[in-house]
């Protein structure tokens, strides 16, 4: 093929990366607060992911629509890993973060081997870690780690500081952008600096080395890579190479066909074609033929090495405390299945993050253990659960929040409020508040309020409209405890007590 | 490498941009330069201002025939006006459940304000819920903007400190909105609510509030009273076609609603909040935030004193 042929490829790359990245955003954007009927198109590119068709495998009961999955799987026996190169939006965004970084009469690298080796040693260790229950596998995988990191940081923070920049600006204009562009409130996540943190670091670590996490340390371009090694689909060298090696020059592992190709590690991005003067860079088809597949040599000490990594790293969660806790102080999403369960199915993707309208629904920090950071948790102080609306259970790729219909939704038992009697105005101070029974969701009110004689913080008998909960009316979707008007702490709080996912039923 | 270049000083610049704009945002909020003074708020005061209770077939032509009734919108709205159309647009429900006002309400209050030279029509509210929701369920953003009118979410940017000079309700967050139009109308519906009993066009009044308004449940009648007070309604037209009687504010159970098919219009805010508790089945003089409102000189407190005229149509 000829340089001409070489930037036709490398354009059509970088049109359907941008494509792939645009059609990303756009779903997750709409899942935030959208139709909920459009929302199951929300998890498309999870879909598409054979480690959760692994993880769907594993924690059961089997949903056939990660066989799509299959597809990328045998179009890599086909291609190779067109799919890091060509379709993942964050390939996409390090290839940017890639490209500007470059510098002109940049020090060719050597391939180095050891590094490429880590996502397979990585992939390794968190497969072998998922036999044993526990599915760390969401933390690193490109479409939970991109998900997770834009619906907690990017988008956010994008909203934010166009808000401020339009707020500079002249009324009209802000006007128009209040309407068109940003949310109605400004979301806000728990550790959104430390996602954004990892993954800004994440984006600068390209500046550094190209594609910095394809290359050392996604799983999913590892199981990509694995299967690479055994493609039809194959670059080669004709016989009018003159062994200038300036295919080598913008390589996305610092390899290049002539020297160093490693078939596992190519994404068929076509800079080597666009580079060659001499036109010597040919795509052929056919069977590899053995002994010719180059690849990168794992080793199966290594190997071996790496599976006794994710045993230990299994184990450790296995003996936490979080495991055989009798309480625990955080609520889950409506419709989580049982905590066990819970934590193999769900990938900490943050779909149901962004999808919950109220921004009640926020990734762990340390609450449900360690493994279970950034797995979903509702945090009423930030928000609660909306009577009317179920998008979360909708937009979960996993079902580790089960589809749950809008009715089911709403006898979905959280968790259950508990009035802290020191702090409510109406037991501490004896004067009159009912907020929280005024916002309470349940038809049949699970919070009233009974007319008492009390002696107020003067002295004074007063009649005063005393706060109780009725518990077994309560689904604890924790909006008492939201709009408590209590500055210091929520006098009204919701707990896990009698939450229903852990109860045997149906 | 120029393009790269380009891009790369490009983001460097426009972060540069920002600075200003990050300077600003932490700098004083505009000072509240009400539009509308207080003092001559006060002034509604007054013996029989006239009450309109109309009962009929569609919430759509009793509104219409109430304002009619009333000597038509031309008495409220000058030609160019400028004016809040403020519904209860609270909580997300539908409008069989009655939490909100009825859409069709809204529709012809909307429509005679630009029938009477209206410039503009704004419609928005302070929900509990989450605004968006609100908006969208309770069918009021669609049938507003359907109507002619601006639909806005209440912007945080927007709030400044009003002086309601109240006994308990003095300086408190409201949204400028409300400040900077020439005439409001007040259209709630009328409901149950738990810690007030009703809620009618007073308590609806909540909705051009911002900050924590959980603290002025502490004592919710005077506060209701002295937000009524210390801020005007020029019409009042309170939709009671569905009628929340038990489970209110936020209500969504069928059974708690009750068809009564009726609209009551009135200039004077607290005549249209006692008409409207008597249809509810309510002695005013039971309800705190009325008896309050009375004890402020705000009108009277005995149905049997309000020029009170009901007709069907």
């Amino acid at each position: 093929m000829d340089r001409r042929t070489g930037r036709l490829l490398q354009r059509a790359r970088i049109l359907s990366q941008i494509i792939f990245t645009v059609l990303f955003f756009l779903l997750l954007v709409r899942s935030g607060g959208g139709d909920a009927a459009r929302l199951p198109w929300a998890g498309l590119f999870f879909y598409f992911d054979p480690l959760f068709l692994w993880v769907s495998l594993l924690a059961g009961p089997f949903l056939r629509i990660f066989l799509l999955a299959l597809a990328p799987l045998l179009l890599t026996l086909l291609l190779g890993r067109f799919f890091c190169g060509w379709i993942c939006p964050l390939g996409a965004m390090n290839q940017f973060f890639t490209w500007l970084g470059a510098r002109r009469g940049q020090r060719r690298m050597p391939v180095a081997r050891k590094p490429l080796r880590l996502k397979y040693l990585l992939l390794a260790a968190l497969l072998v870690a998922s036999l044993f229950t526990v599915q760390l596998l969401g933390w690193i995988d490109p479409f939970s780690l991109l998900t997770r990191s834009a619906a907690t940081v990017i988008l956010p923070g994008a909203n934010a500081l166009l808000q401020q920049a339009l707020l500079a600006g002249p009324e009209p204009l802000y006007e128009l952008g209040r309407r068109v562009l940003l949310t109605v409130t400004q979301r806000s996540f728990l550790q959104a600096a430390g996602i954004g943190v990892i993954f800004l670091g994440l984006l600068l670590l390209n500046l550094h080395r190209r594609r910095f996490f394809c290359n050392y340390l996604c799983p999913l371009g590892a199981l990509y890579g694995l299967l690479g090694r055994w493609s039809l689909l194959r670059l080669a060298i004709n016989d009018k190479c003159r062994s200038c090696n300036a295919c080598a020059a913008h390589c996305t592992y610092y390899g290049s066909p002539f020297k160093d190709y490693l078939k596992s590690e190519c994404v068929l991005c076509f800079n080597c074609v666009s580079d060659c003067p001499e036109a010597a860079i040919d795509l052929r088809f056919g069977l590899p033929v053995s002994g010719r597949r180059p690849a990168l040599d794992l080793g199966r000490r290594r190997l071996l090495g790496a599976s006794a990594v994710g045993l230990a790293a299994a184990a450790l969660p296995l003996i936490a405390p979080a495991r055989s806790a009798r309480t625990h102080s955080f609520l889950r999403p409506p419709g989580a299945v049982g905590e066990k369960e819970f934590l193999e199915k769900c990938i900490r993707c943050g779909a149901c993050l962004q999808a919950c309208p109220t921004n009640a629904l926020q990734p762990a920090v340390f609450q449900a253990g360690l493994e279970g950071v950034w797995t979903p948790v509702l945090v009423p102080t930030s928000g609660y659960c909306e009577y009317e609306c179920h998008r979360c259970t909708q937009v979960c790729p996993t079902h580790a929040l089960a589809r749950l219909t809008l009715e089911e939704k709403k006898q979905f038992k959280i968790g259950t409020a508990v009035i802290d009697r020191s702090a409510c105005y109406t037991y501490a101070d004896g004067y009159n508040c009912a907020v929280c029974e005024e916002h309470c969701p349940v038809p049949e009110k699970a919070i009233r309020f009974r007319e008492v004689e009390v002696h107020d913080f003067r002295g004074r008998l007063r009649r005063v409209r005393q706060i109780y909960v009725v518990p077994d009316l309560c689904i604890g979707c924790g909006i008492c405890e939201s709009v408590c008007p209590r500055s210091d702490i929520p006098a009204i709080r919701v707990g896990a007590e009698e939450e229903q996912r852990e109860i045997p039923y149906g | 490498m120029k393009r790269r270049t380009f891009v790369r000083n490009g983001m460097w610049v426009s972060s540069g941009l920002l600075v200003p704009a990050l300077a600003r945002a932490q700098g004083a909020p505009a000072s509240p330069a009400a539009a509308r003074s207080a003092p001559a708020v006060r002034a509604q005061t007054g013996g029989a201002a006239g009450v309109i209770q109309v009962k009929g077939t569609s919430p759509y032509e009793i509104t219409r025939r109430a304002v009619a009734e009333l000597g038509g919108m031309n008495q409220f709205v000058s030609r160019g006006d400028v004016v809040m159309v403020k519904p209860n647009i609270g909580w997300n429900r539908t409008t069989e459940q009655a939490a909100c006002t009825h859409p069709e309400v809204l529709r012809a209050v909307i429509e005679l304000a630009f029938a009477a030279g209206a410039k503009k029509v704004v419609v928005m509210d302070n929900t509990c819920h989450k605004a968006e929701d609100c908006y969208q369920r309770s069918g009021i953003e669609a049938m507003a903007r359907r109507a002619g009118a601006e639909v806005r979410f209440s912007d945080e940017n927007r709030l400044v400190l009003h002086d309601f000079k109240g006994e308990f309700l003095g300086k408190w967050p409201v949204y400028r909105d409300h400040l900077e139009v020439d005439k409001f109308i007040n259209v709630p519906i009328l409901k149950h609510h738990g810690s007030s009993g009703l809620t009618i066009a007073m308590k609806n009044l909540f909705g051009i509030l911002g900050g924590n308004r959980g603290k002025l449940h502490r004592d919710m009648g005077e506060n209701i009273a002295d937000l009524a007070n210390g801020f005007r309604s020029h019409l009042v037209v309170v939709d009671a076609w569905r009628v929340l009687v038990r489970n209110g504010p936020v209500g969504g159970r069928l059974s708690d609603v009750e068809e009564r098919r009726t609209v009551i219009a009135s200039p004077q805010i607290m005549h249209a909040d006692v008409a409207a508790a008597a249809l509810f089945g309510r002695d005013a003089r039971q309800v705190e935030f009325l008896q309050a409102a009375h004890e402020r000189g705000m009108g009277e407190i005995d149905i049997a004193k309000i020029a009170l005229k009901s007709l069907s149509a």
